[in-house]
């Protein structure tokens, strides 16, 4: 109740400056137009920005390149004779074509790489800018047929403010946003647990670029003229980036305040300061680069700050919370799995002769082998014998150097790792790879809304809550996954891979590390997901006494090759297993548990 | 034919001057993992800074070039220190748009206050030695002299890379900062250091570049991308790579002025670097 009635009045507010700024530039003060106009483009170039680089994690300093290329064309066209709107489409269509064009080398890139990229896209500008005289006329910059169209450029970049901050709100309740952010946190992972994300980084710069070429044309248009300077040059190209940076970038609140902060200074400094000019831009720089890159509103103080505060809020912090019912301990352990009627005879996972090398290093060496559904089955060996390496073979983290990878019958080899995620296989990390600013739920409820039949983030969440309780991190579901310990890393891990509701599931020494009783806790969840959703393991495990209770058979490898198949007590008698890897010329009895040493 | 030849030499010159800077670069990113975007900056400004000596004061391209480097260096371990460490203790994004948001101020505020002290012409050093007549072809010797400059510099870099402890820790470091730290590398201590090292290296660089191009306060970024191209090419660390790469880069540009138009030789390296990057998303020399 409370809560709604906050929202309507968030809305009533909302109205009242919206509809204050609106009337701002019939008020007759030319100047203050002028520099809430400015104020409004760097809000949609720094926003647009931030879908990039908050939202997905990858650091575009060229982002102003589609500022100058949106600004470049719309002047062409406009000189042209075009019409305002069709240039200015136009212009708006051309950049994120160029976007789409640029984005296939610069996302084969990542972290520095990536930055430096981009950043050089700017110098190249302006030297195209400057040299391709007679498209850009060069040096003289081009003088755009307007005159006195203030109100309207203010009124429309006003209306273009508004759509930023809904896109970026929709983007933030969308699927698409938790691609986003699932790529920012891991990509290999994403990639696994079903996110195919090649399509949305594509498409996430080319929006980004379509509203960073409305802020250059529209404001092309209110100043009638550019050069190749005004529009590539570095120093104002970073501007809009130390802005958003300045209060906080990927919040929802922090590109408006940091802009409106920061855009307010510059304005000021603009007027009282006489030289220097690039000096004091420099230094605003650099001091925000030192001391706040993560934001000033994610800073201890600004939660004791009854009003800031709110302003500082994670975009997780305004999802709904999920509904409670259907969740009862009671029916804790029903996960919202099919059970299958008929496993079928038919193998589940077949390898055929797989071997996958790096460099001189064969790593798995002619494996064979053959599971049916509904099996578990224990994969054990020395460390570095392959078991993991096997296991990135089967979720294509690694493409095999040679040999098949069949699952229900189909050949994996054309397959991305997204699709054979939602074709049904899920799997863990041997070191937990939490999606680490995402909460629990949203680990879990990511895998949902990729899977096969994708649910909705909002049906995604009230779904993930059983697998939280099945997990039991009911207590810990909206709290950050990267403050949780190592074992409810691993609980967490364990149920996003059930998330991804999984035919096979691929469990890598889940249990290493373990107390006992947490131990058996994994092997019952284990047991229960075969024996009631007809779900088929391959575990790798040291912990014999484990495996023991819950294996069907265990299958070892030693240094790539597989070298013993078959029931656990007979493994452990083979005569390979025993000097490779248990170690001990005395035949262990399973009954004993031995544990590796 | 004899421009020609002109233009190689001339190529192969700006090259081994670009292939120094990036070897500074290239040293830094190696050990302390963080792009200094105002690296290029700094030779403008050493460039700048020379010049002036030499035409206020005539003092000697040799002993401008040591008093440069002694001064660098001590300002880059004060830079390092106060502005770069801290940014270290945070979250990789943090760190990342930290260092970039740092370095490119750095470039800003070094670029206008050169500008407005020294004037934003370009500058260099007059000094005209006899040029040298091998038949046909004019060799001027200071553009000799530079050469050998700069085969003096990267044959002492090679020294101290191979011979010192402070060489052999960079490559420790380089190639796996954690195991050279569990072996006895003072890993905060060696990044002020190298900071340093790499930024002195620049000043050197910065003499002989004037003595035979001119420089301007807003030249540095361009060199930058340069010599970021370089180390893709020729692999994080690697000196005789960066050699090879910098003449390649040095000698196409030197072309593209000859048969093309020289106002998009700048255009080259980051076409070059984009196409290298998409051909190798981890540079040349990276192992995969």
């Amino acid at each position: 109740m409370n809560k709604s009635m906050n929202a309507g009045i968030g809305w009533v507010v909302g109205a009242v400056v919206l509809a204050a700024l609106a009337s701002l530039p019939f008020l007759g003060n030319a100047y203050f137009t002028t520099i809430a106009f400015t104020v409004l483009i760097a809000y949609i170039l720094g926003q647009s920005w931030d879908w990039v680089a908050g939202e997905m994690g990858y650091v575009n300093l060229g982002h102003y390149c589609f500022y100058g290329i949106g600004a470049y064309a719309f002047a062409i066209l406009l000189v042209g004779q075009w019409p305002f709107w069709l240039a200015i489409c136009f212009a708006v269509a051309f950049t994120a074509l160029a976007a789409l064009l640029i984005s296939v080398p610069l996302f084969r890139l990542h972290g520095d790489y990536f930055a430096f990229a981009t950043l050089a896209l700017l110098p190249l500008m302006e030297v195209l800018a400057y040299n391709l005289t007679p498209i850009t006329n060069g040096s003289d910059g081009i003088v755009l047929p307007v005159a006195q169209v203030l109100q309207p450029a203010y009124l429309i970049a006003l209306g273009v403010c508004v759509v930023t901050f809904m896109v970026t709100l929709r983007i933030n309740a969308s699927r698409f946003g938790y691609a986003l952010k699932s790529i920012r946190n891991d990509e290999q992972v994403a990639e696994t647990v079903g996110v195919r994300i090649a399509p949305v980084k594509r498409r996430v710069l080319v929006l980004s670029a379509a509203f960073g070429a409305v802020a250059g044309a529209v404001q092309a248009w209110q100043m009638s003229y550019i050069d190749p300077a005004s529009v590539f040059g570095l120093n104002v190209a970073l501007v809009p980036v130390a802005m958003v940076l300045f209060a906080g970038s990927g919040l929802r609140w922090g590109p408006l305040v940091g802009v409106l902060l920061l855009a307010s200074l510059q304005q000021w400094l603009l007027v009282s300061v006489k030289g220097f000019q690039a000096t004091l831009y420099g230094l605003i720089v650099l001091l925000i680069g030192r001391f706040m890159p993560g934001g000033f509103l994610r800073a201890q103080w600004v939660q004791q700050v009854p009003w800031v505060r709110s302003l500082a809020r994670e975009h997780h912090e305004y999802m709904r919370k999920a509904d409670p019912k259907g969740s009862t301990t009671a029916q804790a352990r029903e996960l919202p799995l099919s059970r299958p009627q008929n496993l079928g005879a038919a193998p589940l996972i077949e390898l055929e002769h797989v071997r996958m090398q790096f460099g001189g290093n064969v790593a798995v060496n002619d494996v064979s082998l053959r599971i049916q559904p509904g099996e578990i089955v224990g994969l054990i060996g020395p460390n570095g014998s392959g078991k993991t390496t096997l296991f990135n073979c089967i979720s294509r983290v690694y493409a095999p150097t040679a040999g098949r990878v069949l699952f229900a019958g189909q050949d994996l080899k054309d397959c991305s790792r997204d699709q054979i995620a939602r074709l049904g296989v899920g799997r863990t990390y041997q070191i937990p790879r939490p999606f680490g600013d995402l909460t629990v739920l949203e680990n879990i409820a990511i895998p949902l809304m990729f899977s096969a039949q994708p649910l909705s983030p909002h049906d995604a969440m009230r779904e993930a809550q059983a697998f939280v309780e099945y997990a039991e991190l009911g207590h810990r579901q909206l709290e950050r996954a990267d403050k949780l310990s190592v074992q409810e890393k691993k609980a967490l891990e364990f149920a996003r891979a059930l998330a991804c509701k999984p035919r096979l599931l691929l469990v890598d020494e889940v249990a290493s590390g373990l107390t006992p009783a947490e131990v058996q806790r994994f092997v019952e969840h284990i047991r229960h997901v075969r024996d009631r959703y007809g779900v088929t393991v391959i575990w790798v495990e040291h912990i014999f006494s484990a495996l023991e209770k819950v294996v069907d058979r265990v299958i070892a490898l030693e240094q790539g090759t597989l070298i013993a198949d078959g029931p656990l007590a007979e493994v452990v008698q083979n005569e390979r297993v025993l000097s490779t890897y248990l170690g001990s010329s005395a035949p262990p009895s399973p009954k004993a548990g031995v544990q590796k040493c | 034919m004899e421009v020609l030849l002109q233009v190689l030499i001339g190529g192969v010159l700006l090259g081994g001057l670009y292939a120094l800077v990036a070897f500074g670069l290239s040293l830094i990113y190696g050990v302390v993992r963080i792009l200094n975007f105002a690296h290029g900056t700094l030779l403008a400004v050493s460039g700048v800074l020379a010049s002036l000596a030499f035409s206020s004061w005539q003092m000697s391209p040799l002993l401008i070039a040591a008093l440069l480097a002694a001064l660098i260096f001590f300002c880059a371990y004060g830079y390092y220190h106060l502005l770069l460490r801290p940014l270290a203790r945070r979250s990789h994004f943090e760190a990342t748009v930290g260092t970039v948001l740092v370095t490119v101020g750095t470039l800003m505020i070094l670029s206008d206050l050169t500008a407005v002290a020294a004037g934003a012409t370009q500058r260099n050093i007059p000094l005209r030695l006899e040029a040298l007549e091998l038949g046909e072809i004019v060799v001027s010797t200071t553009q000799l002299l530079i050469l050998l400059g700069i085969a003096v510099l990267t044959a002492v870099m090679h020294l101290i890379l191979k011979h010192t402890w402070f060489g052999r820790a960079v490559r420790g470091v380089t190639q796996d900062p954690l195991g050279a730290e569990i072996c006895g590398v003072q890993s905060t201590r060696l990044k002020a250091l190298t900071f340093a090292f790499g930024s002195a290296t620049v000043a050197i660089a910065a003499v002989l570049y004037v003595l035979s191009f001119p420089v301007d306060p807003y030249m540095g970024f361009g060199l930058t991308v340069k010599a970021f191209t370089i180390i893709v090419v020729g692999g994080v660390g690697n000196l005789p790579g960066a050699l090879l790469a910098g003449v390649f880069l040095g000698v196409a540009e030197g072309l593209t002025g000859l048969y093309w138009k020289p106002e998009w030789a700048p255009a080259l390296s980051v076409i070059l670097m984009l196409l290298i990057l998409v051909a190798y998303p981890k540079g040349v020399g990276a192992k995969s």
